[in-house]
This record gives structure tokens, C-alpha cells and sequence, in this order.
């Protein structure tokens, strides 16, 4: 096998590179939908017995523990029991190598008596932040998942009711092989606001052509008057009657004009709408709207999410399509930064109170020199401001991870855009990004810990790192 | 002028101008590295060491940037 593959990687390689030129030719790449927050796959897919929705974010997030408990199980069993020095090889040696140059690390910046907790802690996060970051290199992450329409309702608080955003989403349409795709180059125009439009170019024709026919009833009033006053006065029951004939048949006249004028205003809305359906882009057509779990009142959120049944159908051609896609990085979802955050700064305060008991508090409440010393206030106010940093810790890690993945998550898309066959330069930036975020975040977690542990009344010179 | 494009407007220029915040990061990444490069070359023995928290401050220096991203997200992309 190995001796096949020698020296004709390179033709597989130049082969993926042709057919991604030809299927960036044949798809046309399509202007990424950008959400925050992690979205919900549709209903049918709850956590087991319960209304909750799962969201892509967390399948990645589960993946992650997956690899991991089958990494830790893989590496017990590989580790050498008898405890040879010699490492078996392959990816239990590198992993070693990665392992011991980590531990002499974190030995240097916190080898203290609490080194197997501050070092458990710091792999434990460097692993978890270090796979879901690297996720978003894995082709199909991020960009294959379930196709669905993209309408949503939106609480409008002026009229105190929900309604149907549209204004976002693309159209779909048929590719080779039966397979669908969604056309980008087309936006896609609600029904409701197709039939807005006809109302709104029918009211305007008919002011229109109610203003033409005004006129020229004016007009013939006006010659009517001249001709009345022009010739003699008498007979006045005759004129008026002939009068009324007359104004009858041209009012007839008038309505033909007002007819042209109405048909000239139209015309407009008409070209417009064929200009469009020139473009190969359709109307939408009122289909059951993609309803979200979290819109609507609280029973809704009960209520099953329908996924639609065919993609390929003439009419679901004429919904707006967006891809939600199976899996997202964990990393770019404020829940999982968050939780890892929290789950830092917990246990830096737990293994402060375990290094110095009680007394770990005076790091935050420090009244001790308050009477004894002229500067004894500045010591208060450096606890309360450590116990607001404190804080603050928690902000700074969960975003700092949340703004670097989701800015490389955007970066991806918008380079998968704009060069769609050559977006590697930026995966192999990413690989870096996200292996510096993972380190930085299991480092700082390691340092803050080693921090906590240090005891502050043995350096009352001021000597230490704030 | 139509409500929906005064709101991307004011969505585009106030991303920009949270951006802003990012110069700060630059500058503060461009003073670190300039500073561990500068100390690595005069005792390359260190370099280890000084590589450590050159990424350290780096990464610190970063943050603040990045919460300017954050912000001008927020701005793009939550905001309606």
C-alpha cells in the first residue's frame, strides 16, 4: 500500500485542486450566513425526554469528549505498564514528547507543592480548547448540514404581533444529478411583500388615472361652461339634458385615457417583475415558515419544528434556503467559552482556599493594615479591585477565545467566498490561531492558579506582579 | 430615506468605529515582540524564557483587540 502511494500523492493532490476548480465553476459559492449564537437543529433532534433543543455548537462540544475519553483510553492502553523507558512509537511518542515538553513548562512557571493540580487543569483545558478549536480545519464542518427555509418571525413592537422577516435567504435551484443548490445570486422576495408591492403599484395606477379623468372632467366642464356662456342662454332644460349626454360619452372618452394612464403605471411594476423572472430568480410562494424555537409564545416552543420534506420540489424552490449545519466549532459559541471560563476561575479560587485556607480571603478583604499604616486604604482598595478582576477574568478568557474562533470562522467563509478554490493559506492560519488560543487559555488559567497559591503577607515590599 | 438602510448604516459605521479599538493591540504586540526580539538577540540562552511571556503579553496585548472584534460583531451581527 505504502509503496503504491509513493510518489503519486502529489497527482491526488493536483486532483483535488482541479475538481475544486470545477466545482467552484459548477457551484457558484454562496454569501455565508453569519449567526452568533449557536443555531438550534430543528425538532426531532431534543436532548433524550426533554424540550430542549440541541445546537450544532454542542455536537461539536460532544465530539469533542468523544475523541478525547477514546485519546485518554488509547493512551492507557499504549502507556508501558511494566514502566520500560522505551516508548512504543508513533503517536503515543509524540504525544510523550508533547506531554514532558508541558510539564516542564508549567514546572517552571508554577512548580510549586500544588503542581499535579495546576498541571491537570492546564492539560485538561489545553486539550478540550486545543480539539474544538482545530475542528473548524475539518472539511464539512461548518458548511454541511440541513438546508432549510429562511424565514423567521420577528416580535414587532409596534403592532404587538409577530412577524415574518424575510429579508435574508436565498433561493434554491436545481443542480446536475438531481442535487440542489442555493443560488446566491438571487434575493429572495416574500410573498407578503410581492403582494405589498402589487397593492402599492395598483393604488398609484388608480390615483392616476383618477387624476386623468378628473382633468379632463374639468376640462370638458370647463368647454361645456364656455360653450353655455359663448351662445345664447335660453332652452336651458334641453342643453342641460343634451349637456348630460354629452358629458356622458365623454366621460366614456375619459375613461379609455385614464385606462392608457393606469396601464403606463403598471407597465413599471410589470417590468420589474420580469426583469427579475429574466434573472431565473422566483417569488416566493407562502409555504409553512421555518418557525424557531425561541419566537412566538411558550407553548410554541413544544410544538415540533417542521424540517421541509423535499428540497427538490418545484415549490420549495421558491423559499428562501440557508444551510444549518450539523456541526459548528464549540469555540465559537459564547456557552462553551463561558463554561470553560467559569470552570477556570472556580477552580483558581478552589485552589487558593486549599493552598492557604481562610486566609485566602484577605487577598480580597484586606483590612489588616487599614489602622496600621498611613496607606493601609490603598490595601483595601487593591482587594476589592482583585475581587472585581476577579470578574473580569471570567469576561476576558470567554471572549478573548469566542472573538478569535468566531473571527476565524467569519475569515473562512468570507475567503471560501471570495477565492473559493484557494482558501488554504487561511486554514493553515487557523491551525496556528487556534493551537496559540488554546495554549494562551490553558497558560493564563495556569499562572492565575500559581498566583492564588502564593500567600501575600510574605511580601509586604510591594515587589510582586501588579 | 428607508428605515432598513439608515439601520445597515449605522450598523456599518459603528462596527467600523469599534474597530478603531484594534490599533491599540497592534501597537501594543508591535512594542512586545520588538522589545523579546531585541533581548533575544543579546542573550540567545534566554530565549526560551523570553519567548514564554513574549506570547504571554502578546496574547494579553490581543485580548483587547479582540474584544473590539467582539464589540463590532455584536454590532453586525446580534444588533437588529
Amino acid at each position: 500500500m505504502n509503496s503504491f502511494w509513493n510518489g503519486k500523492r502529489r497527482y491526488v493532490a493536483l486532483l483535488l485542486f482541479l475538481a475544486g476548480v470545477f466545482v467552484a465553476l459548477v457551484v457558484p459559492p454562496v454569501i455565508p450566513f453569519i449567526q452568533l449564537a449557536g443555531e438550534n437543529l430543528p425538532a426531532g433532534y431534543n436532548i433524550p425526554f426533554t424540550d430542549i433543543r440541541i445546537t450544532n455548537t454542542f455536537v461539536a462540544a460532544v465530539i469533542v469528549w468523544v475523541l478525547l475519553l477514546l485519546f485518554t483510553a488509547y493512551i492507557a492502553r499504549r502507556r508501558p505498564s511494566d514502566g520500560s523507558e522505551v516508548p512504543p512509537g508513533g503517536f503515543y511518542n509524540m504525544f510523550e514528547a508533547l506531554y514532558e515538553g508541558l510539564m516542564g513548562f508549567i514546572g517552571g512557571i508554577a512548580g510549586g507543592a500544588h503542581f499535579r493540580l495546576i498541571f491537570n487543569m492546564f492539560m485538561t483545558i489545553f486539550l478540550i480548547v486545543l480539539l474544538s478549536n482545530w475542528m473548524s480545519l475539518i472539511p464539512g464542518v461548518d458548511t454541511v448540514g440541513f438546508i432549510h427555509p429562511h424565514v423567521k418571525e420577528k416580535f414587532d413592537p409596534e403592532t404587538q404581533e409577530y412577524k415574518v422577516i424575510t429579508t435574508d435567504g436565498f433561493e434554491i435551484y436545481q443542480g446536475f444529478l438531481g442535487i440542489s443548490y442555493v443560488n446566491g445570486q438571487c434575493d429572495w422576495v416574500s410573498p407578503a411583500d410581492e403582494a405589498a408591492a402589487d397593492a402599492a403599484a395598483l393604488a398609484a395606477a388608480e390615483t392616476e388615472a383618477a387624476a386623468a379623468q378628473q382633468t379632463q372632467l374639468e376640462d370638458a366642464a370647463y368647454a361645456r361652461y364656455q360653450a353655455e356662456h359663448g351662445e345664447h342662454g335660453d332652452d336651458h332644460a334641453d342643453e342641460a339634458s343634451d349637456d348630460h349626454g354629452d358629458s356622458h360619452a365623454e366621460g366614456m372618452a375619459d375613461s379609455s385615457a385614464a385606462t392608457a394612464a393606469y396601464d403606463e403605471v403598471l407597465a413599471a411594476r410589470v417590468a420589474e417583475k420580469q426583469a427579475r423572472a429574466d434573472r431565473g430568480c422566483y417569488t416566493g410562494v407562502a409555504l409553512a415558515p421555518w418557525q424557531d424555537g425561541y419566537n412566538g409564545d411558550k407553548d410554541a416552543k413544544k410544538e415540533p419544528i417542521p424540517l421541509h420534506p423535499d428540497p427538490s420540489s418545484e415549490e420549495a424552490k421558491r423559499v428562501p434556503w440557508v444551510v444549518l449545519p450539523w456541526v459548528r466549532v464549540a469555540s465559537t459559541d459564547l456557552n462553551m467559552t463561558l463554561t470553560i471560563a467559569l470552570i477556570s476561575v472556580v477552580m483558581t479560587q478552589y485552589i487558593g482556599f486549599k493552598a492557604l485556607g481562610f486566609g485566602y480571603l484577605t487577598k480580597f478583604f484586606n483590612f489588616a493594615t487599614l489602622f496600621k499604616s498611613p496607606l493601609g486604604g490603598i490595601d483595601v482598595a487593591v482587594g476589592l479591585l482583585e475581587l472585581i478582576g476577579d470578574f473580569a477574568k471570567i469576561l476576558s478568557f470567554s471572549f478573548r477565545l469566542l472573538g478569535a474562533m468566531f473571527a476565524g470562522a467569519i475569515l473562512l467563509f468570507v475567503m471560501s467566498f471570495l477565492v473559493p478554490i484557494l482558501p488554504w493559506p487561511f486554514f493553515i492560519l487557523e491551525f496556528f490561531v487556534g493551537a496559540i488560543q488554546a495554549l494562551v487559555f490553558a497558560l493564563l488559567t495556569a499562572i492565575f492558579m500559581n498566583l492564588a497559591t502564593i500567600s501575600h503577607h510574605h511580601d509586604d515590599d510591594h515587589d510582586d506582579e501588579h | 430615506m428607508d428605515p432598513q438602510a439608515t439601520i445597515v448604516l449605522g450598523k456599518a459605521i459603528g462596527a467600523g468605529l469599534a474597530m478603531i479599538g484594534a490599533a491599540g493591540g497592534g501597537i501594543g504586540i508591535g512594542i512586545s515582540v520588538g522589545g523579546a526580539v531585541m533581548a533575544m538577540g543579546r542573550n540567545p540562552d534566554h530565549t526560551a524564557t523570553i519567548q514564554t511571556n513574549m506570547i504571554l503579553g502578546v496574547a494579553f496585548a490581543e485580548a483587547v483587540a479582540i474584544y473590539a472584534l467582539v464589540v463590532s460583531l455584536i454590532i453586525l451581527f446580534v444588533l437588529s
